[in-house]
């Protein structure tokens, strides 16, 4: 089967710096994946890349085998919801009206149903909503057209938790009954990590680690306890990073831990913490260029 | 093929700027040149001296057309292609609906110009949608003209704010540049060649519906040069 979005040897150069190098990944159609990485990645190149907005300098993106810059047979089955959209003069319920001539499986039900949830006025000039509300408007058209392939770039700024716990229960709601293919770009890792299928992170222009969350859950584990204990008990294993405060240690083991390892952990009165995918992805795209060690695991 | 319909809807979202602006602009014009012909001597409210005074009023629409080329674009194109339109048919949709406009507007304006004529300026010597030799024909050729006028400047304003799209506001800027230095050019190599009274002659023997002509294959051209630039404008 074709996959719902293909990238290979992706690059797009700008004049003093390379946003995205060579980026080589694959989507498979129905599944929530998290694009996750810092500020200035290369996230909103790729997305507006896939949305056929942006150029590649070289190689190319595929959205169900198609390239999407001006392929209306691919743009037509893609909604992109960007952090930073500039709208016309125009009001909310304009917006959501245009949106809906253009998405084949456009829900104004559901459309209707977010405005309400999210307290969004239809008659409001969008140049005069909150940067929340913005958002909002955003997620509602990104949710709303049902698009078989949905990016959203940080589509909450500004959005407070309740609103953004609306979002992932509506999210979860519409894609258990209409499964599409979603890419999520997002800071919030730890609170959109439950949605997750599988993440990518991008770390300067480069694919640092692709995974299903699951394989990710435990992967890595926070041990710490007495200098010597943590010692004894790392002893042989990859380990990430090391910190040492008077006595005590910290050192993140990187491979999955069996049932003697609990065990003899708790002989050696050592704290056993499973790393969150956040603190993996700080991990892994958060480390200085160079000086990333032994991340194999 | 029916996205460049939907765009041409979606500019028509905010109709204020696109169907009654044009008209506010035109009708305060008119009315301060109407205002001051009023108050001009009772001796120049003739026909015969109307024939003679043109205060080009009318000219207000047509650059005021050249602005919504301009904001069409400039604010309008990025939630465009968000939603899924090509630039190909966003621009194909946002210049059927700019020439739709024309031809409407064109009528409108042949339709006051005949008010204008019937009336012997409007009461008053009034000639501000007349023209000498440009906009002094038959209805049906005033309509040609004004329909050809304004989608000339519209695209032109289009081409404008699709290059700012691309290049910014150094990319405008050396676009105004190439188009003296184009003039400049052809002015030149007229004047060395001597082909000066040939030029002179073409002129002469052009004719309203001639001339309008030319603006039409000028538009075409600014036409084909904005879709050229929109094709690898990004947002």
């Amino acid at each position: 089967m074709t996959p719902a979005i293909s990238v290979t040897g992706l690059t797009r150069r700008y004049r003093d710096h390379l946003a995205l190098d060579e980026v080589t990944f694959e989507v498979e159609a129905g599944s929530i994946v998290g694009l996750l990485g810092r500020n200035g990645a290369g996230k909103t190149t790729l997305l507006r890349i896939l949305a056929g907005q942006e150029f590649p300098s070289s190689g190319g993106a595929l959205v169900h085998g198609g390239r999407p810059a001006e392929n209306e047979a691919v743009l037509r089955r893609l909604v992109f919801v960007r952090e930073d959209q500039t709208y016309p003069d125009i009001r909310v319920r304009h917006a959501l009206l245009a949106a809906s001539w253009f998405y084949p499986n456009w829900s104004a039900e559901l459309a209707d149903a977010l405005l309400a949830d999210f307290g969004l006025p239809a008659g409001r000039m969008v140049k005069r909503l909150s940067r929340g509300m913005r958002s909002a408007l955003g997620i509602a058209i990104g949710l709303a057209a049902r698009a078989e392939v949905t990016l959203f770039d940080e589509p909450y700024a500004g959005l407070d938790a309740v609103a953004r716990q609306i979002f992932y229960d509506r999210l979860l709601a519409d894609y258990a009954e209409h499964p599409r293919t979603i890419l999520l770009s997002t800071h919030l890792i730890d609170e959109a990590a439950g949605l997750l299928e599988r993440v990518i992170v991008i770390d300067r222009g480069r694919i640092v680690l692709t995974a299903d969350a699951d394989d990710l859950r435990g992967v890595a584990t926070a041990v710490s306890g007495p200098v010597l204990a943590v010692d004894e008990f790392t002893a042989g294993r990859a380990v990430w990073g090391r910190r040492r405060l008077i006595g005590q240690s910290s050192v993140v083991v990187v491979g999955a831990l069996d049932e003697a390892d609990r065990v003899r952990a708790g002989s050696l009165h050592l704290d056993l913490a499973p790393l969150t995918l956040q603190q993996l992805v700080v991990q892994a795209a958060g480390q200085p260029a160079g000086a990333r060690e032994r991340t194999s695991a | 093929m029916k996205t460049w319909r939907d765009v041409a809807r979606y500019h028509l979202l905010v109709p204020r700027p696109l169907l009654l602006m044009p008209w506010v602009v035109l009708t305060a014009g008119f009315l301060v040149n109407l205002q001051s012909a009023i108050r001009a001597p009772a001796s120049r409210h003739s026909a015969a001296y109307a024939a003679h005074h043109n205060t080009g009023g009318a000219a207000v629409i047509y650059f005021y057309f050249f602005v919504i080329g301009v904001i069409i674009i400039g604010r309008s194109l990025p939630f465009g292609l968000t939603l899924g339109a090509s630039r190909r048919s966003y621009y194909a949709g946002t210049a059927a609906l700019g020439v739709a406009l024309a031809v409407a507007d064109g009528l409108a304006l042949a339709a006051l110009q005949a008010v204008e004529r019937a009336t012997d300026g409007w009461g008053v010597g009034l000639n501000f949608f007349r023209a000498p030799y440009i906009l002094d024909g038959p209805w049906y050729q005033t309509w040609l003209t004004s329909f050809v006028g304004l989608a000339l400047v519209f695209v032109y304003g289009m081409w404008f704010a699709t290059v700012y799209r691309r290049w910014s506001l150094v990319g405008v800027v050396a676009f105004s540049i190439a188009q003296v230095v184009v003039v400049t050019v052809a002015i030149l190599a007229l004047h060395s060649a001597g082909a000066w009274s040939g030029v002179g002659h073409f002129f002469a023997g052009l004719t309203a519906v001639g001339l309008t002509g030319l603006f039409a294959g000028l538009a075409a051209l600014l036409l084909a040069g904005g879709q050229a630039t929109i094709r690898r404008a990004t947002v």
